[in-house]
């Protein structure tokens, strides 16, 4: 291995917590698929009510499979810096100003959906790598 | 932030209230050979359930909510009761901290 090569960035997606959501995305999926299609069965058989499950159950299962492909999508844009990470609940740990700087630029940024900003985003971007970095300085500093 | 907010309520209420008429009226009738308010009530709460996992779902989306929180969120119009704890729960731990952080003059980036 020539130690100047980046890891690939999806290689996050094998690791055992990952492969662990991803099974159960797939016997969620399917388990839903499987209880539309039984209902199907019992609403064929005369049981008239099941034919509104019928149709419910795969749209669970799309539901589903949307949200599994969103966390994925999540997980690259954290990793790339365009998004805040949700998990670290970084602005408790900050002083005020920077908590609430840190957050607007969260909300500002959740309140126009998709980052069509590329300028926006960038600042975003900036703006979380910056948390990260002075996430414990306050301690050192005596800030706080 | 404020209408994803109220959506998500309204849902959740509603949500909740079918369904604990379902647990606690429908089912106990459908038991004592009643079923008709058991079904009737059944499909009604499956096509509620359906529009709260949507409004739900975009609410987390703009609260940034990790996975965790978004599936307790989105279960919890299946369990009865369950809605009305995590409305609170949610309230209190996402919805405010948004909504007080949105309003800081401090934003440095506004469209």
């Amino acid at each position: 291995m020539t130690g100047a090569q980046p890891r690939p960035r999806w290689l996050f997606l094998v690791s055992p917590r990952w492969l662990a959501w991803h099974a159960f995305a797939v016997a969620a999926a399917w388990g839903m698929l499987w209880l539309g299609d039984w209902q199907f069965h019992r609403a064929l058989a005369g049981n008239s009510l099941s034919w509104a499950y019928t149709f419910e159950w795969p749209l669970f299962a799309g539901f589903a499979v949307v949200f599994w492909a969103k966390t994925i999508r999540d997980e690259f844009r954290i990793r790339r810096g365009e998004m805040p990470d949700p998990r670290a609940a970084a602005t408790e740990d900050l002083p005020a100003g920077v908590a609430s700087a840190v957050q607007a630029a969260g909300s500002v940024q959740a309140a126009d959906g998709a980052d069509e900003d590329p300028e926006l985003s960038a600042y975003n971007a900036y703006l979380a790598r910056l948390n990260a970095e002075v996430k414990n300085h306050g301690r050192w500093h005596g800030l706080r | 932030m404020e209408a994803a907010v109220l959506r998500y309520r309204v849902m959740a209420y509603v949500t909740g209230v079918v369904l604990v008429i379902l647990c606690f009226v429908g089912i106990p009738l459908q038991v004592a050979g009643y079923p008709t308010v058991a079904n009737d009530v059944g499909v009604v709460h499956g096509i509620l359930y359906i529009i709260y996992l949507v409004f739900a779902w975009m609410l987390s989306r703009r609260l940034r909510l990790a996975t965790k929180p978004t599936v307790i969120m989105l279960l919890a119009g299946t369990i009865p009761i369950m809605t009305f704890i995590v409305e609170r729960w949610v309230t209190r731990r996402f919805i405010n901290p948004a909504l007080t952080g949105q309003a800081q003059p401090t934003a440095p980036v506004g469209r």
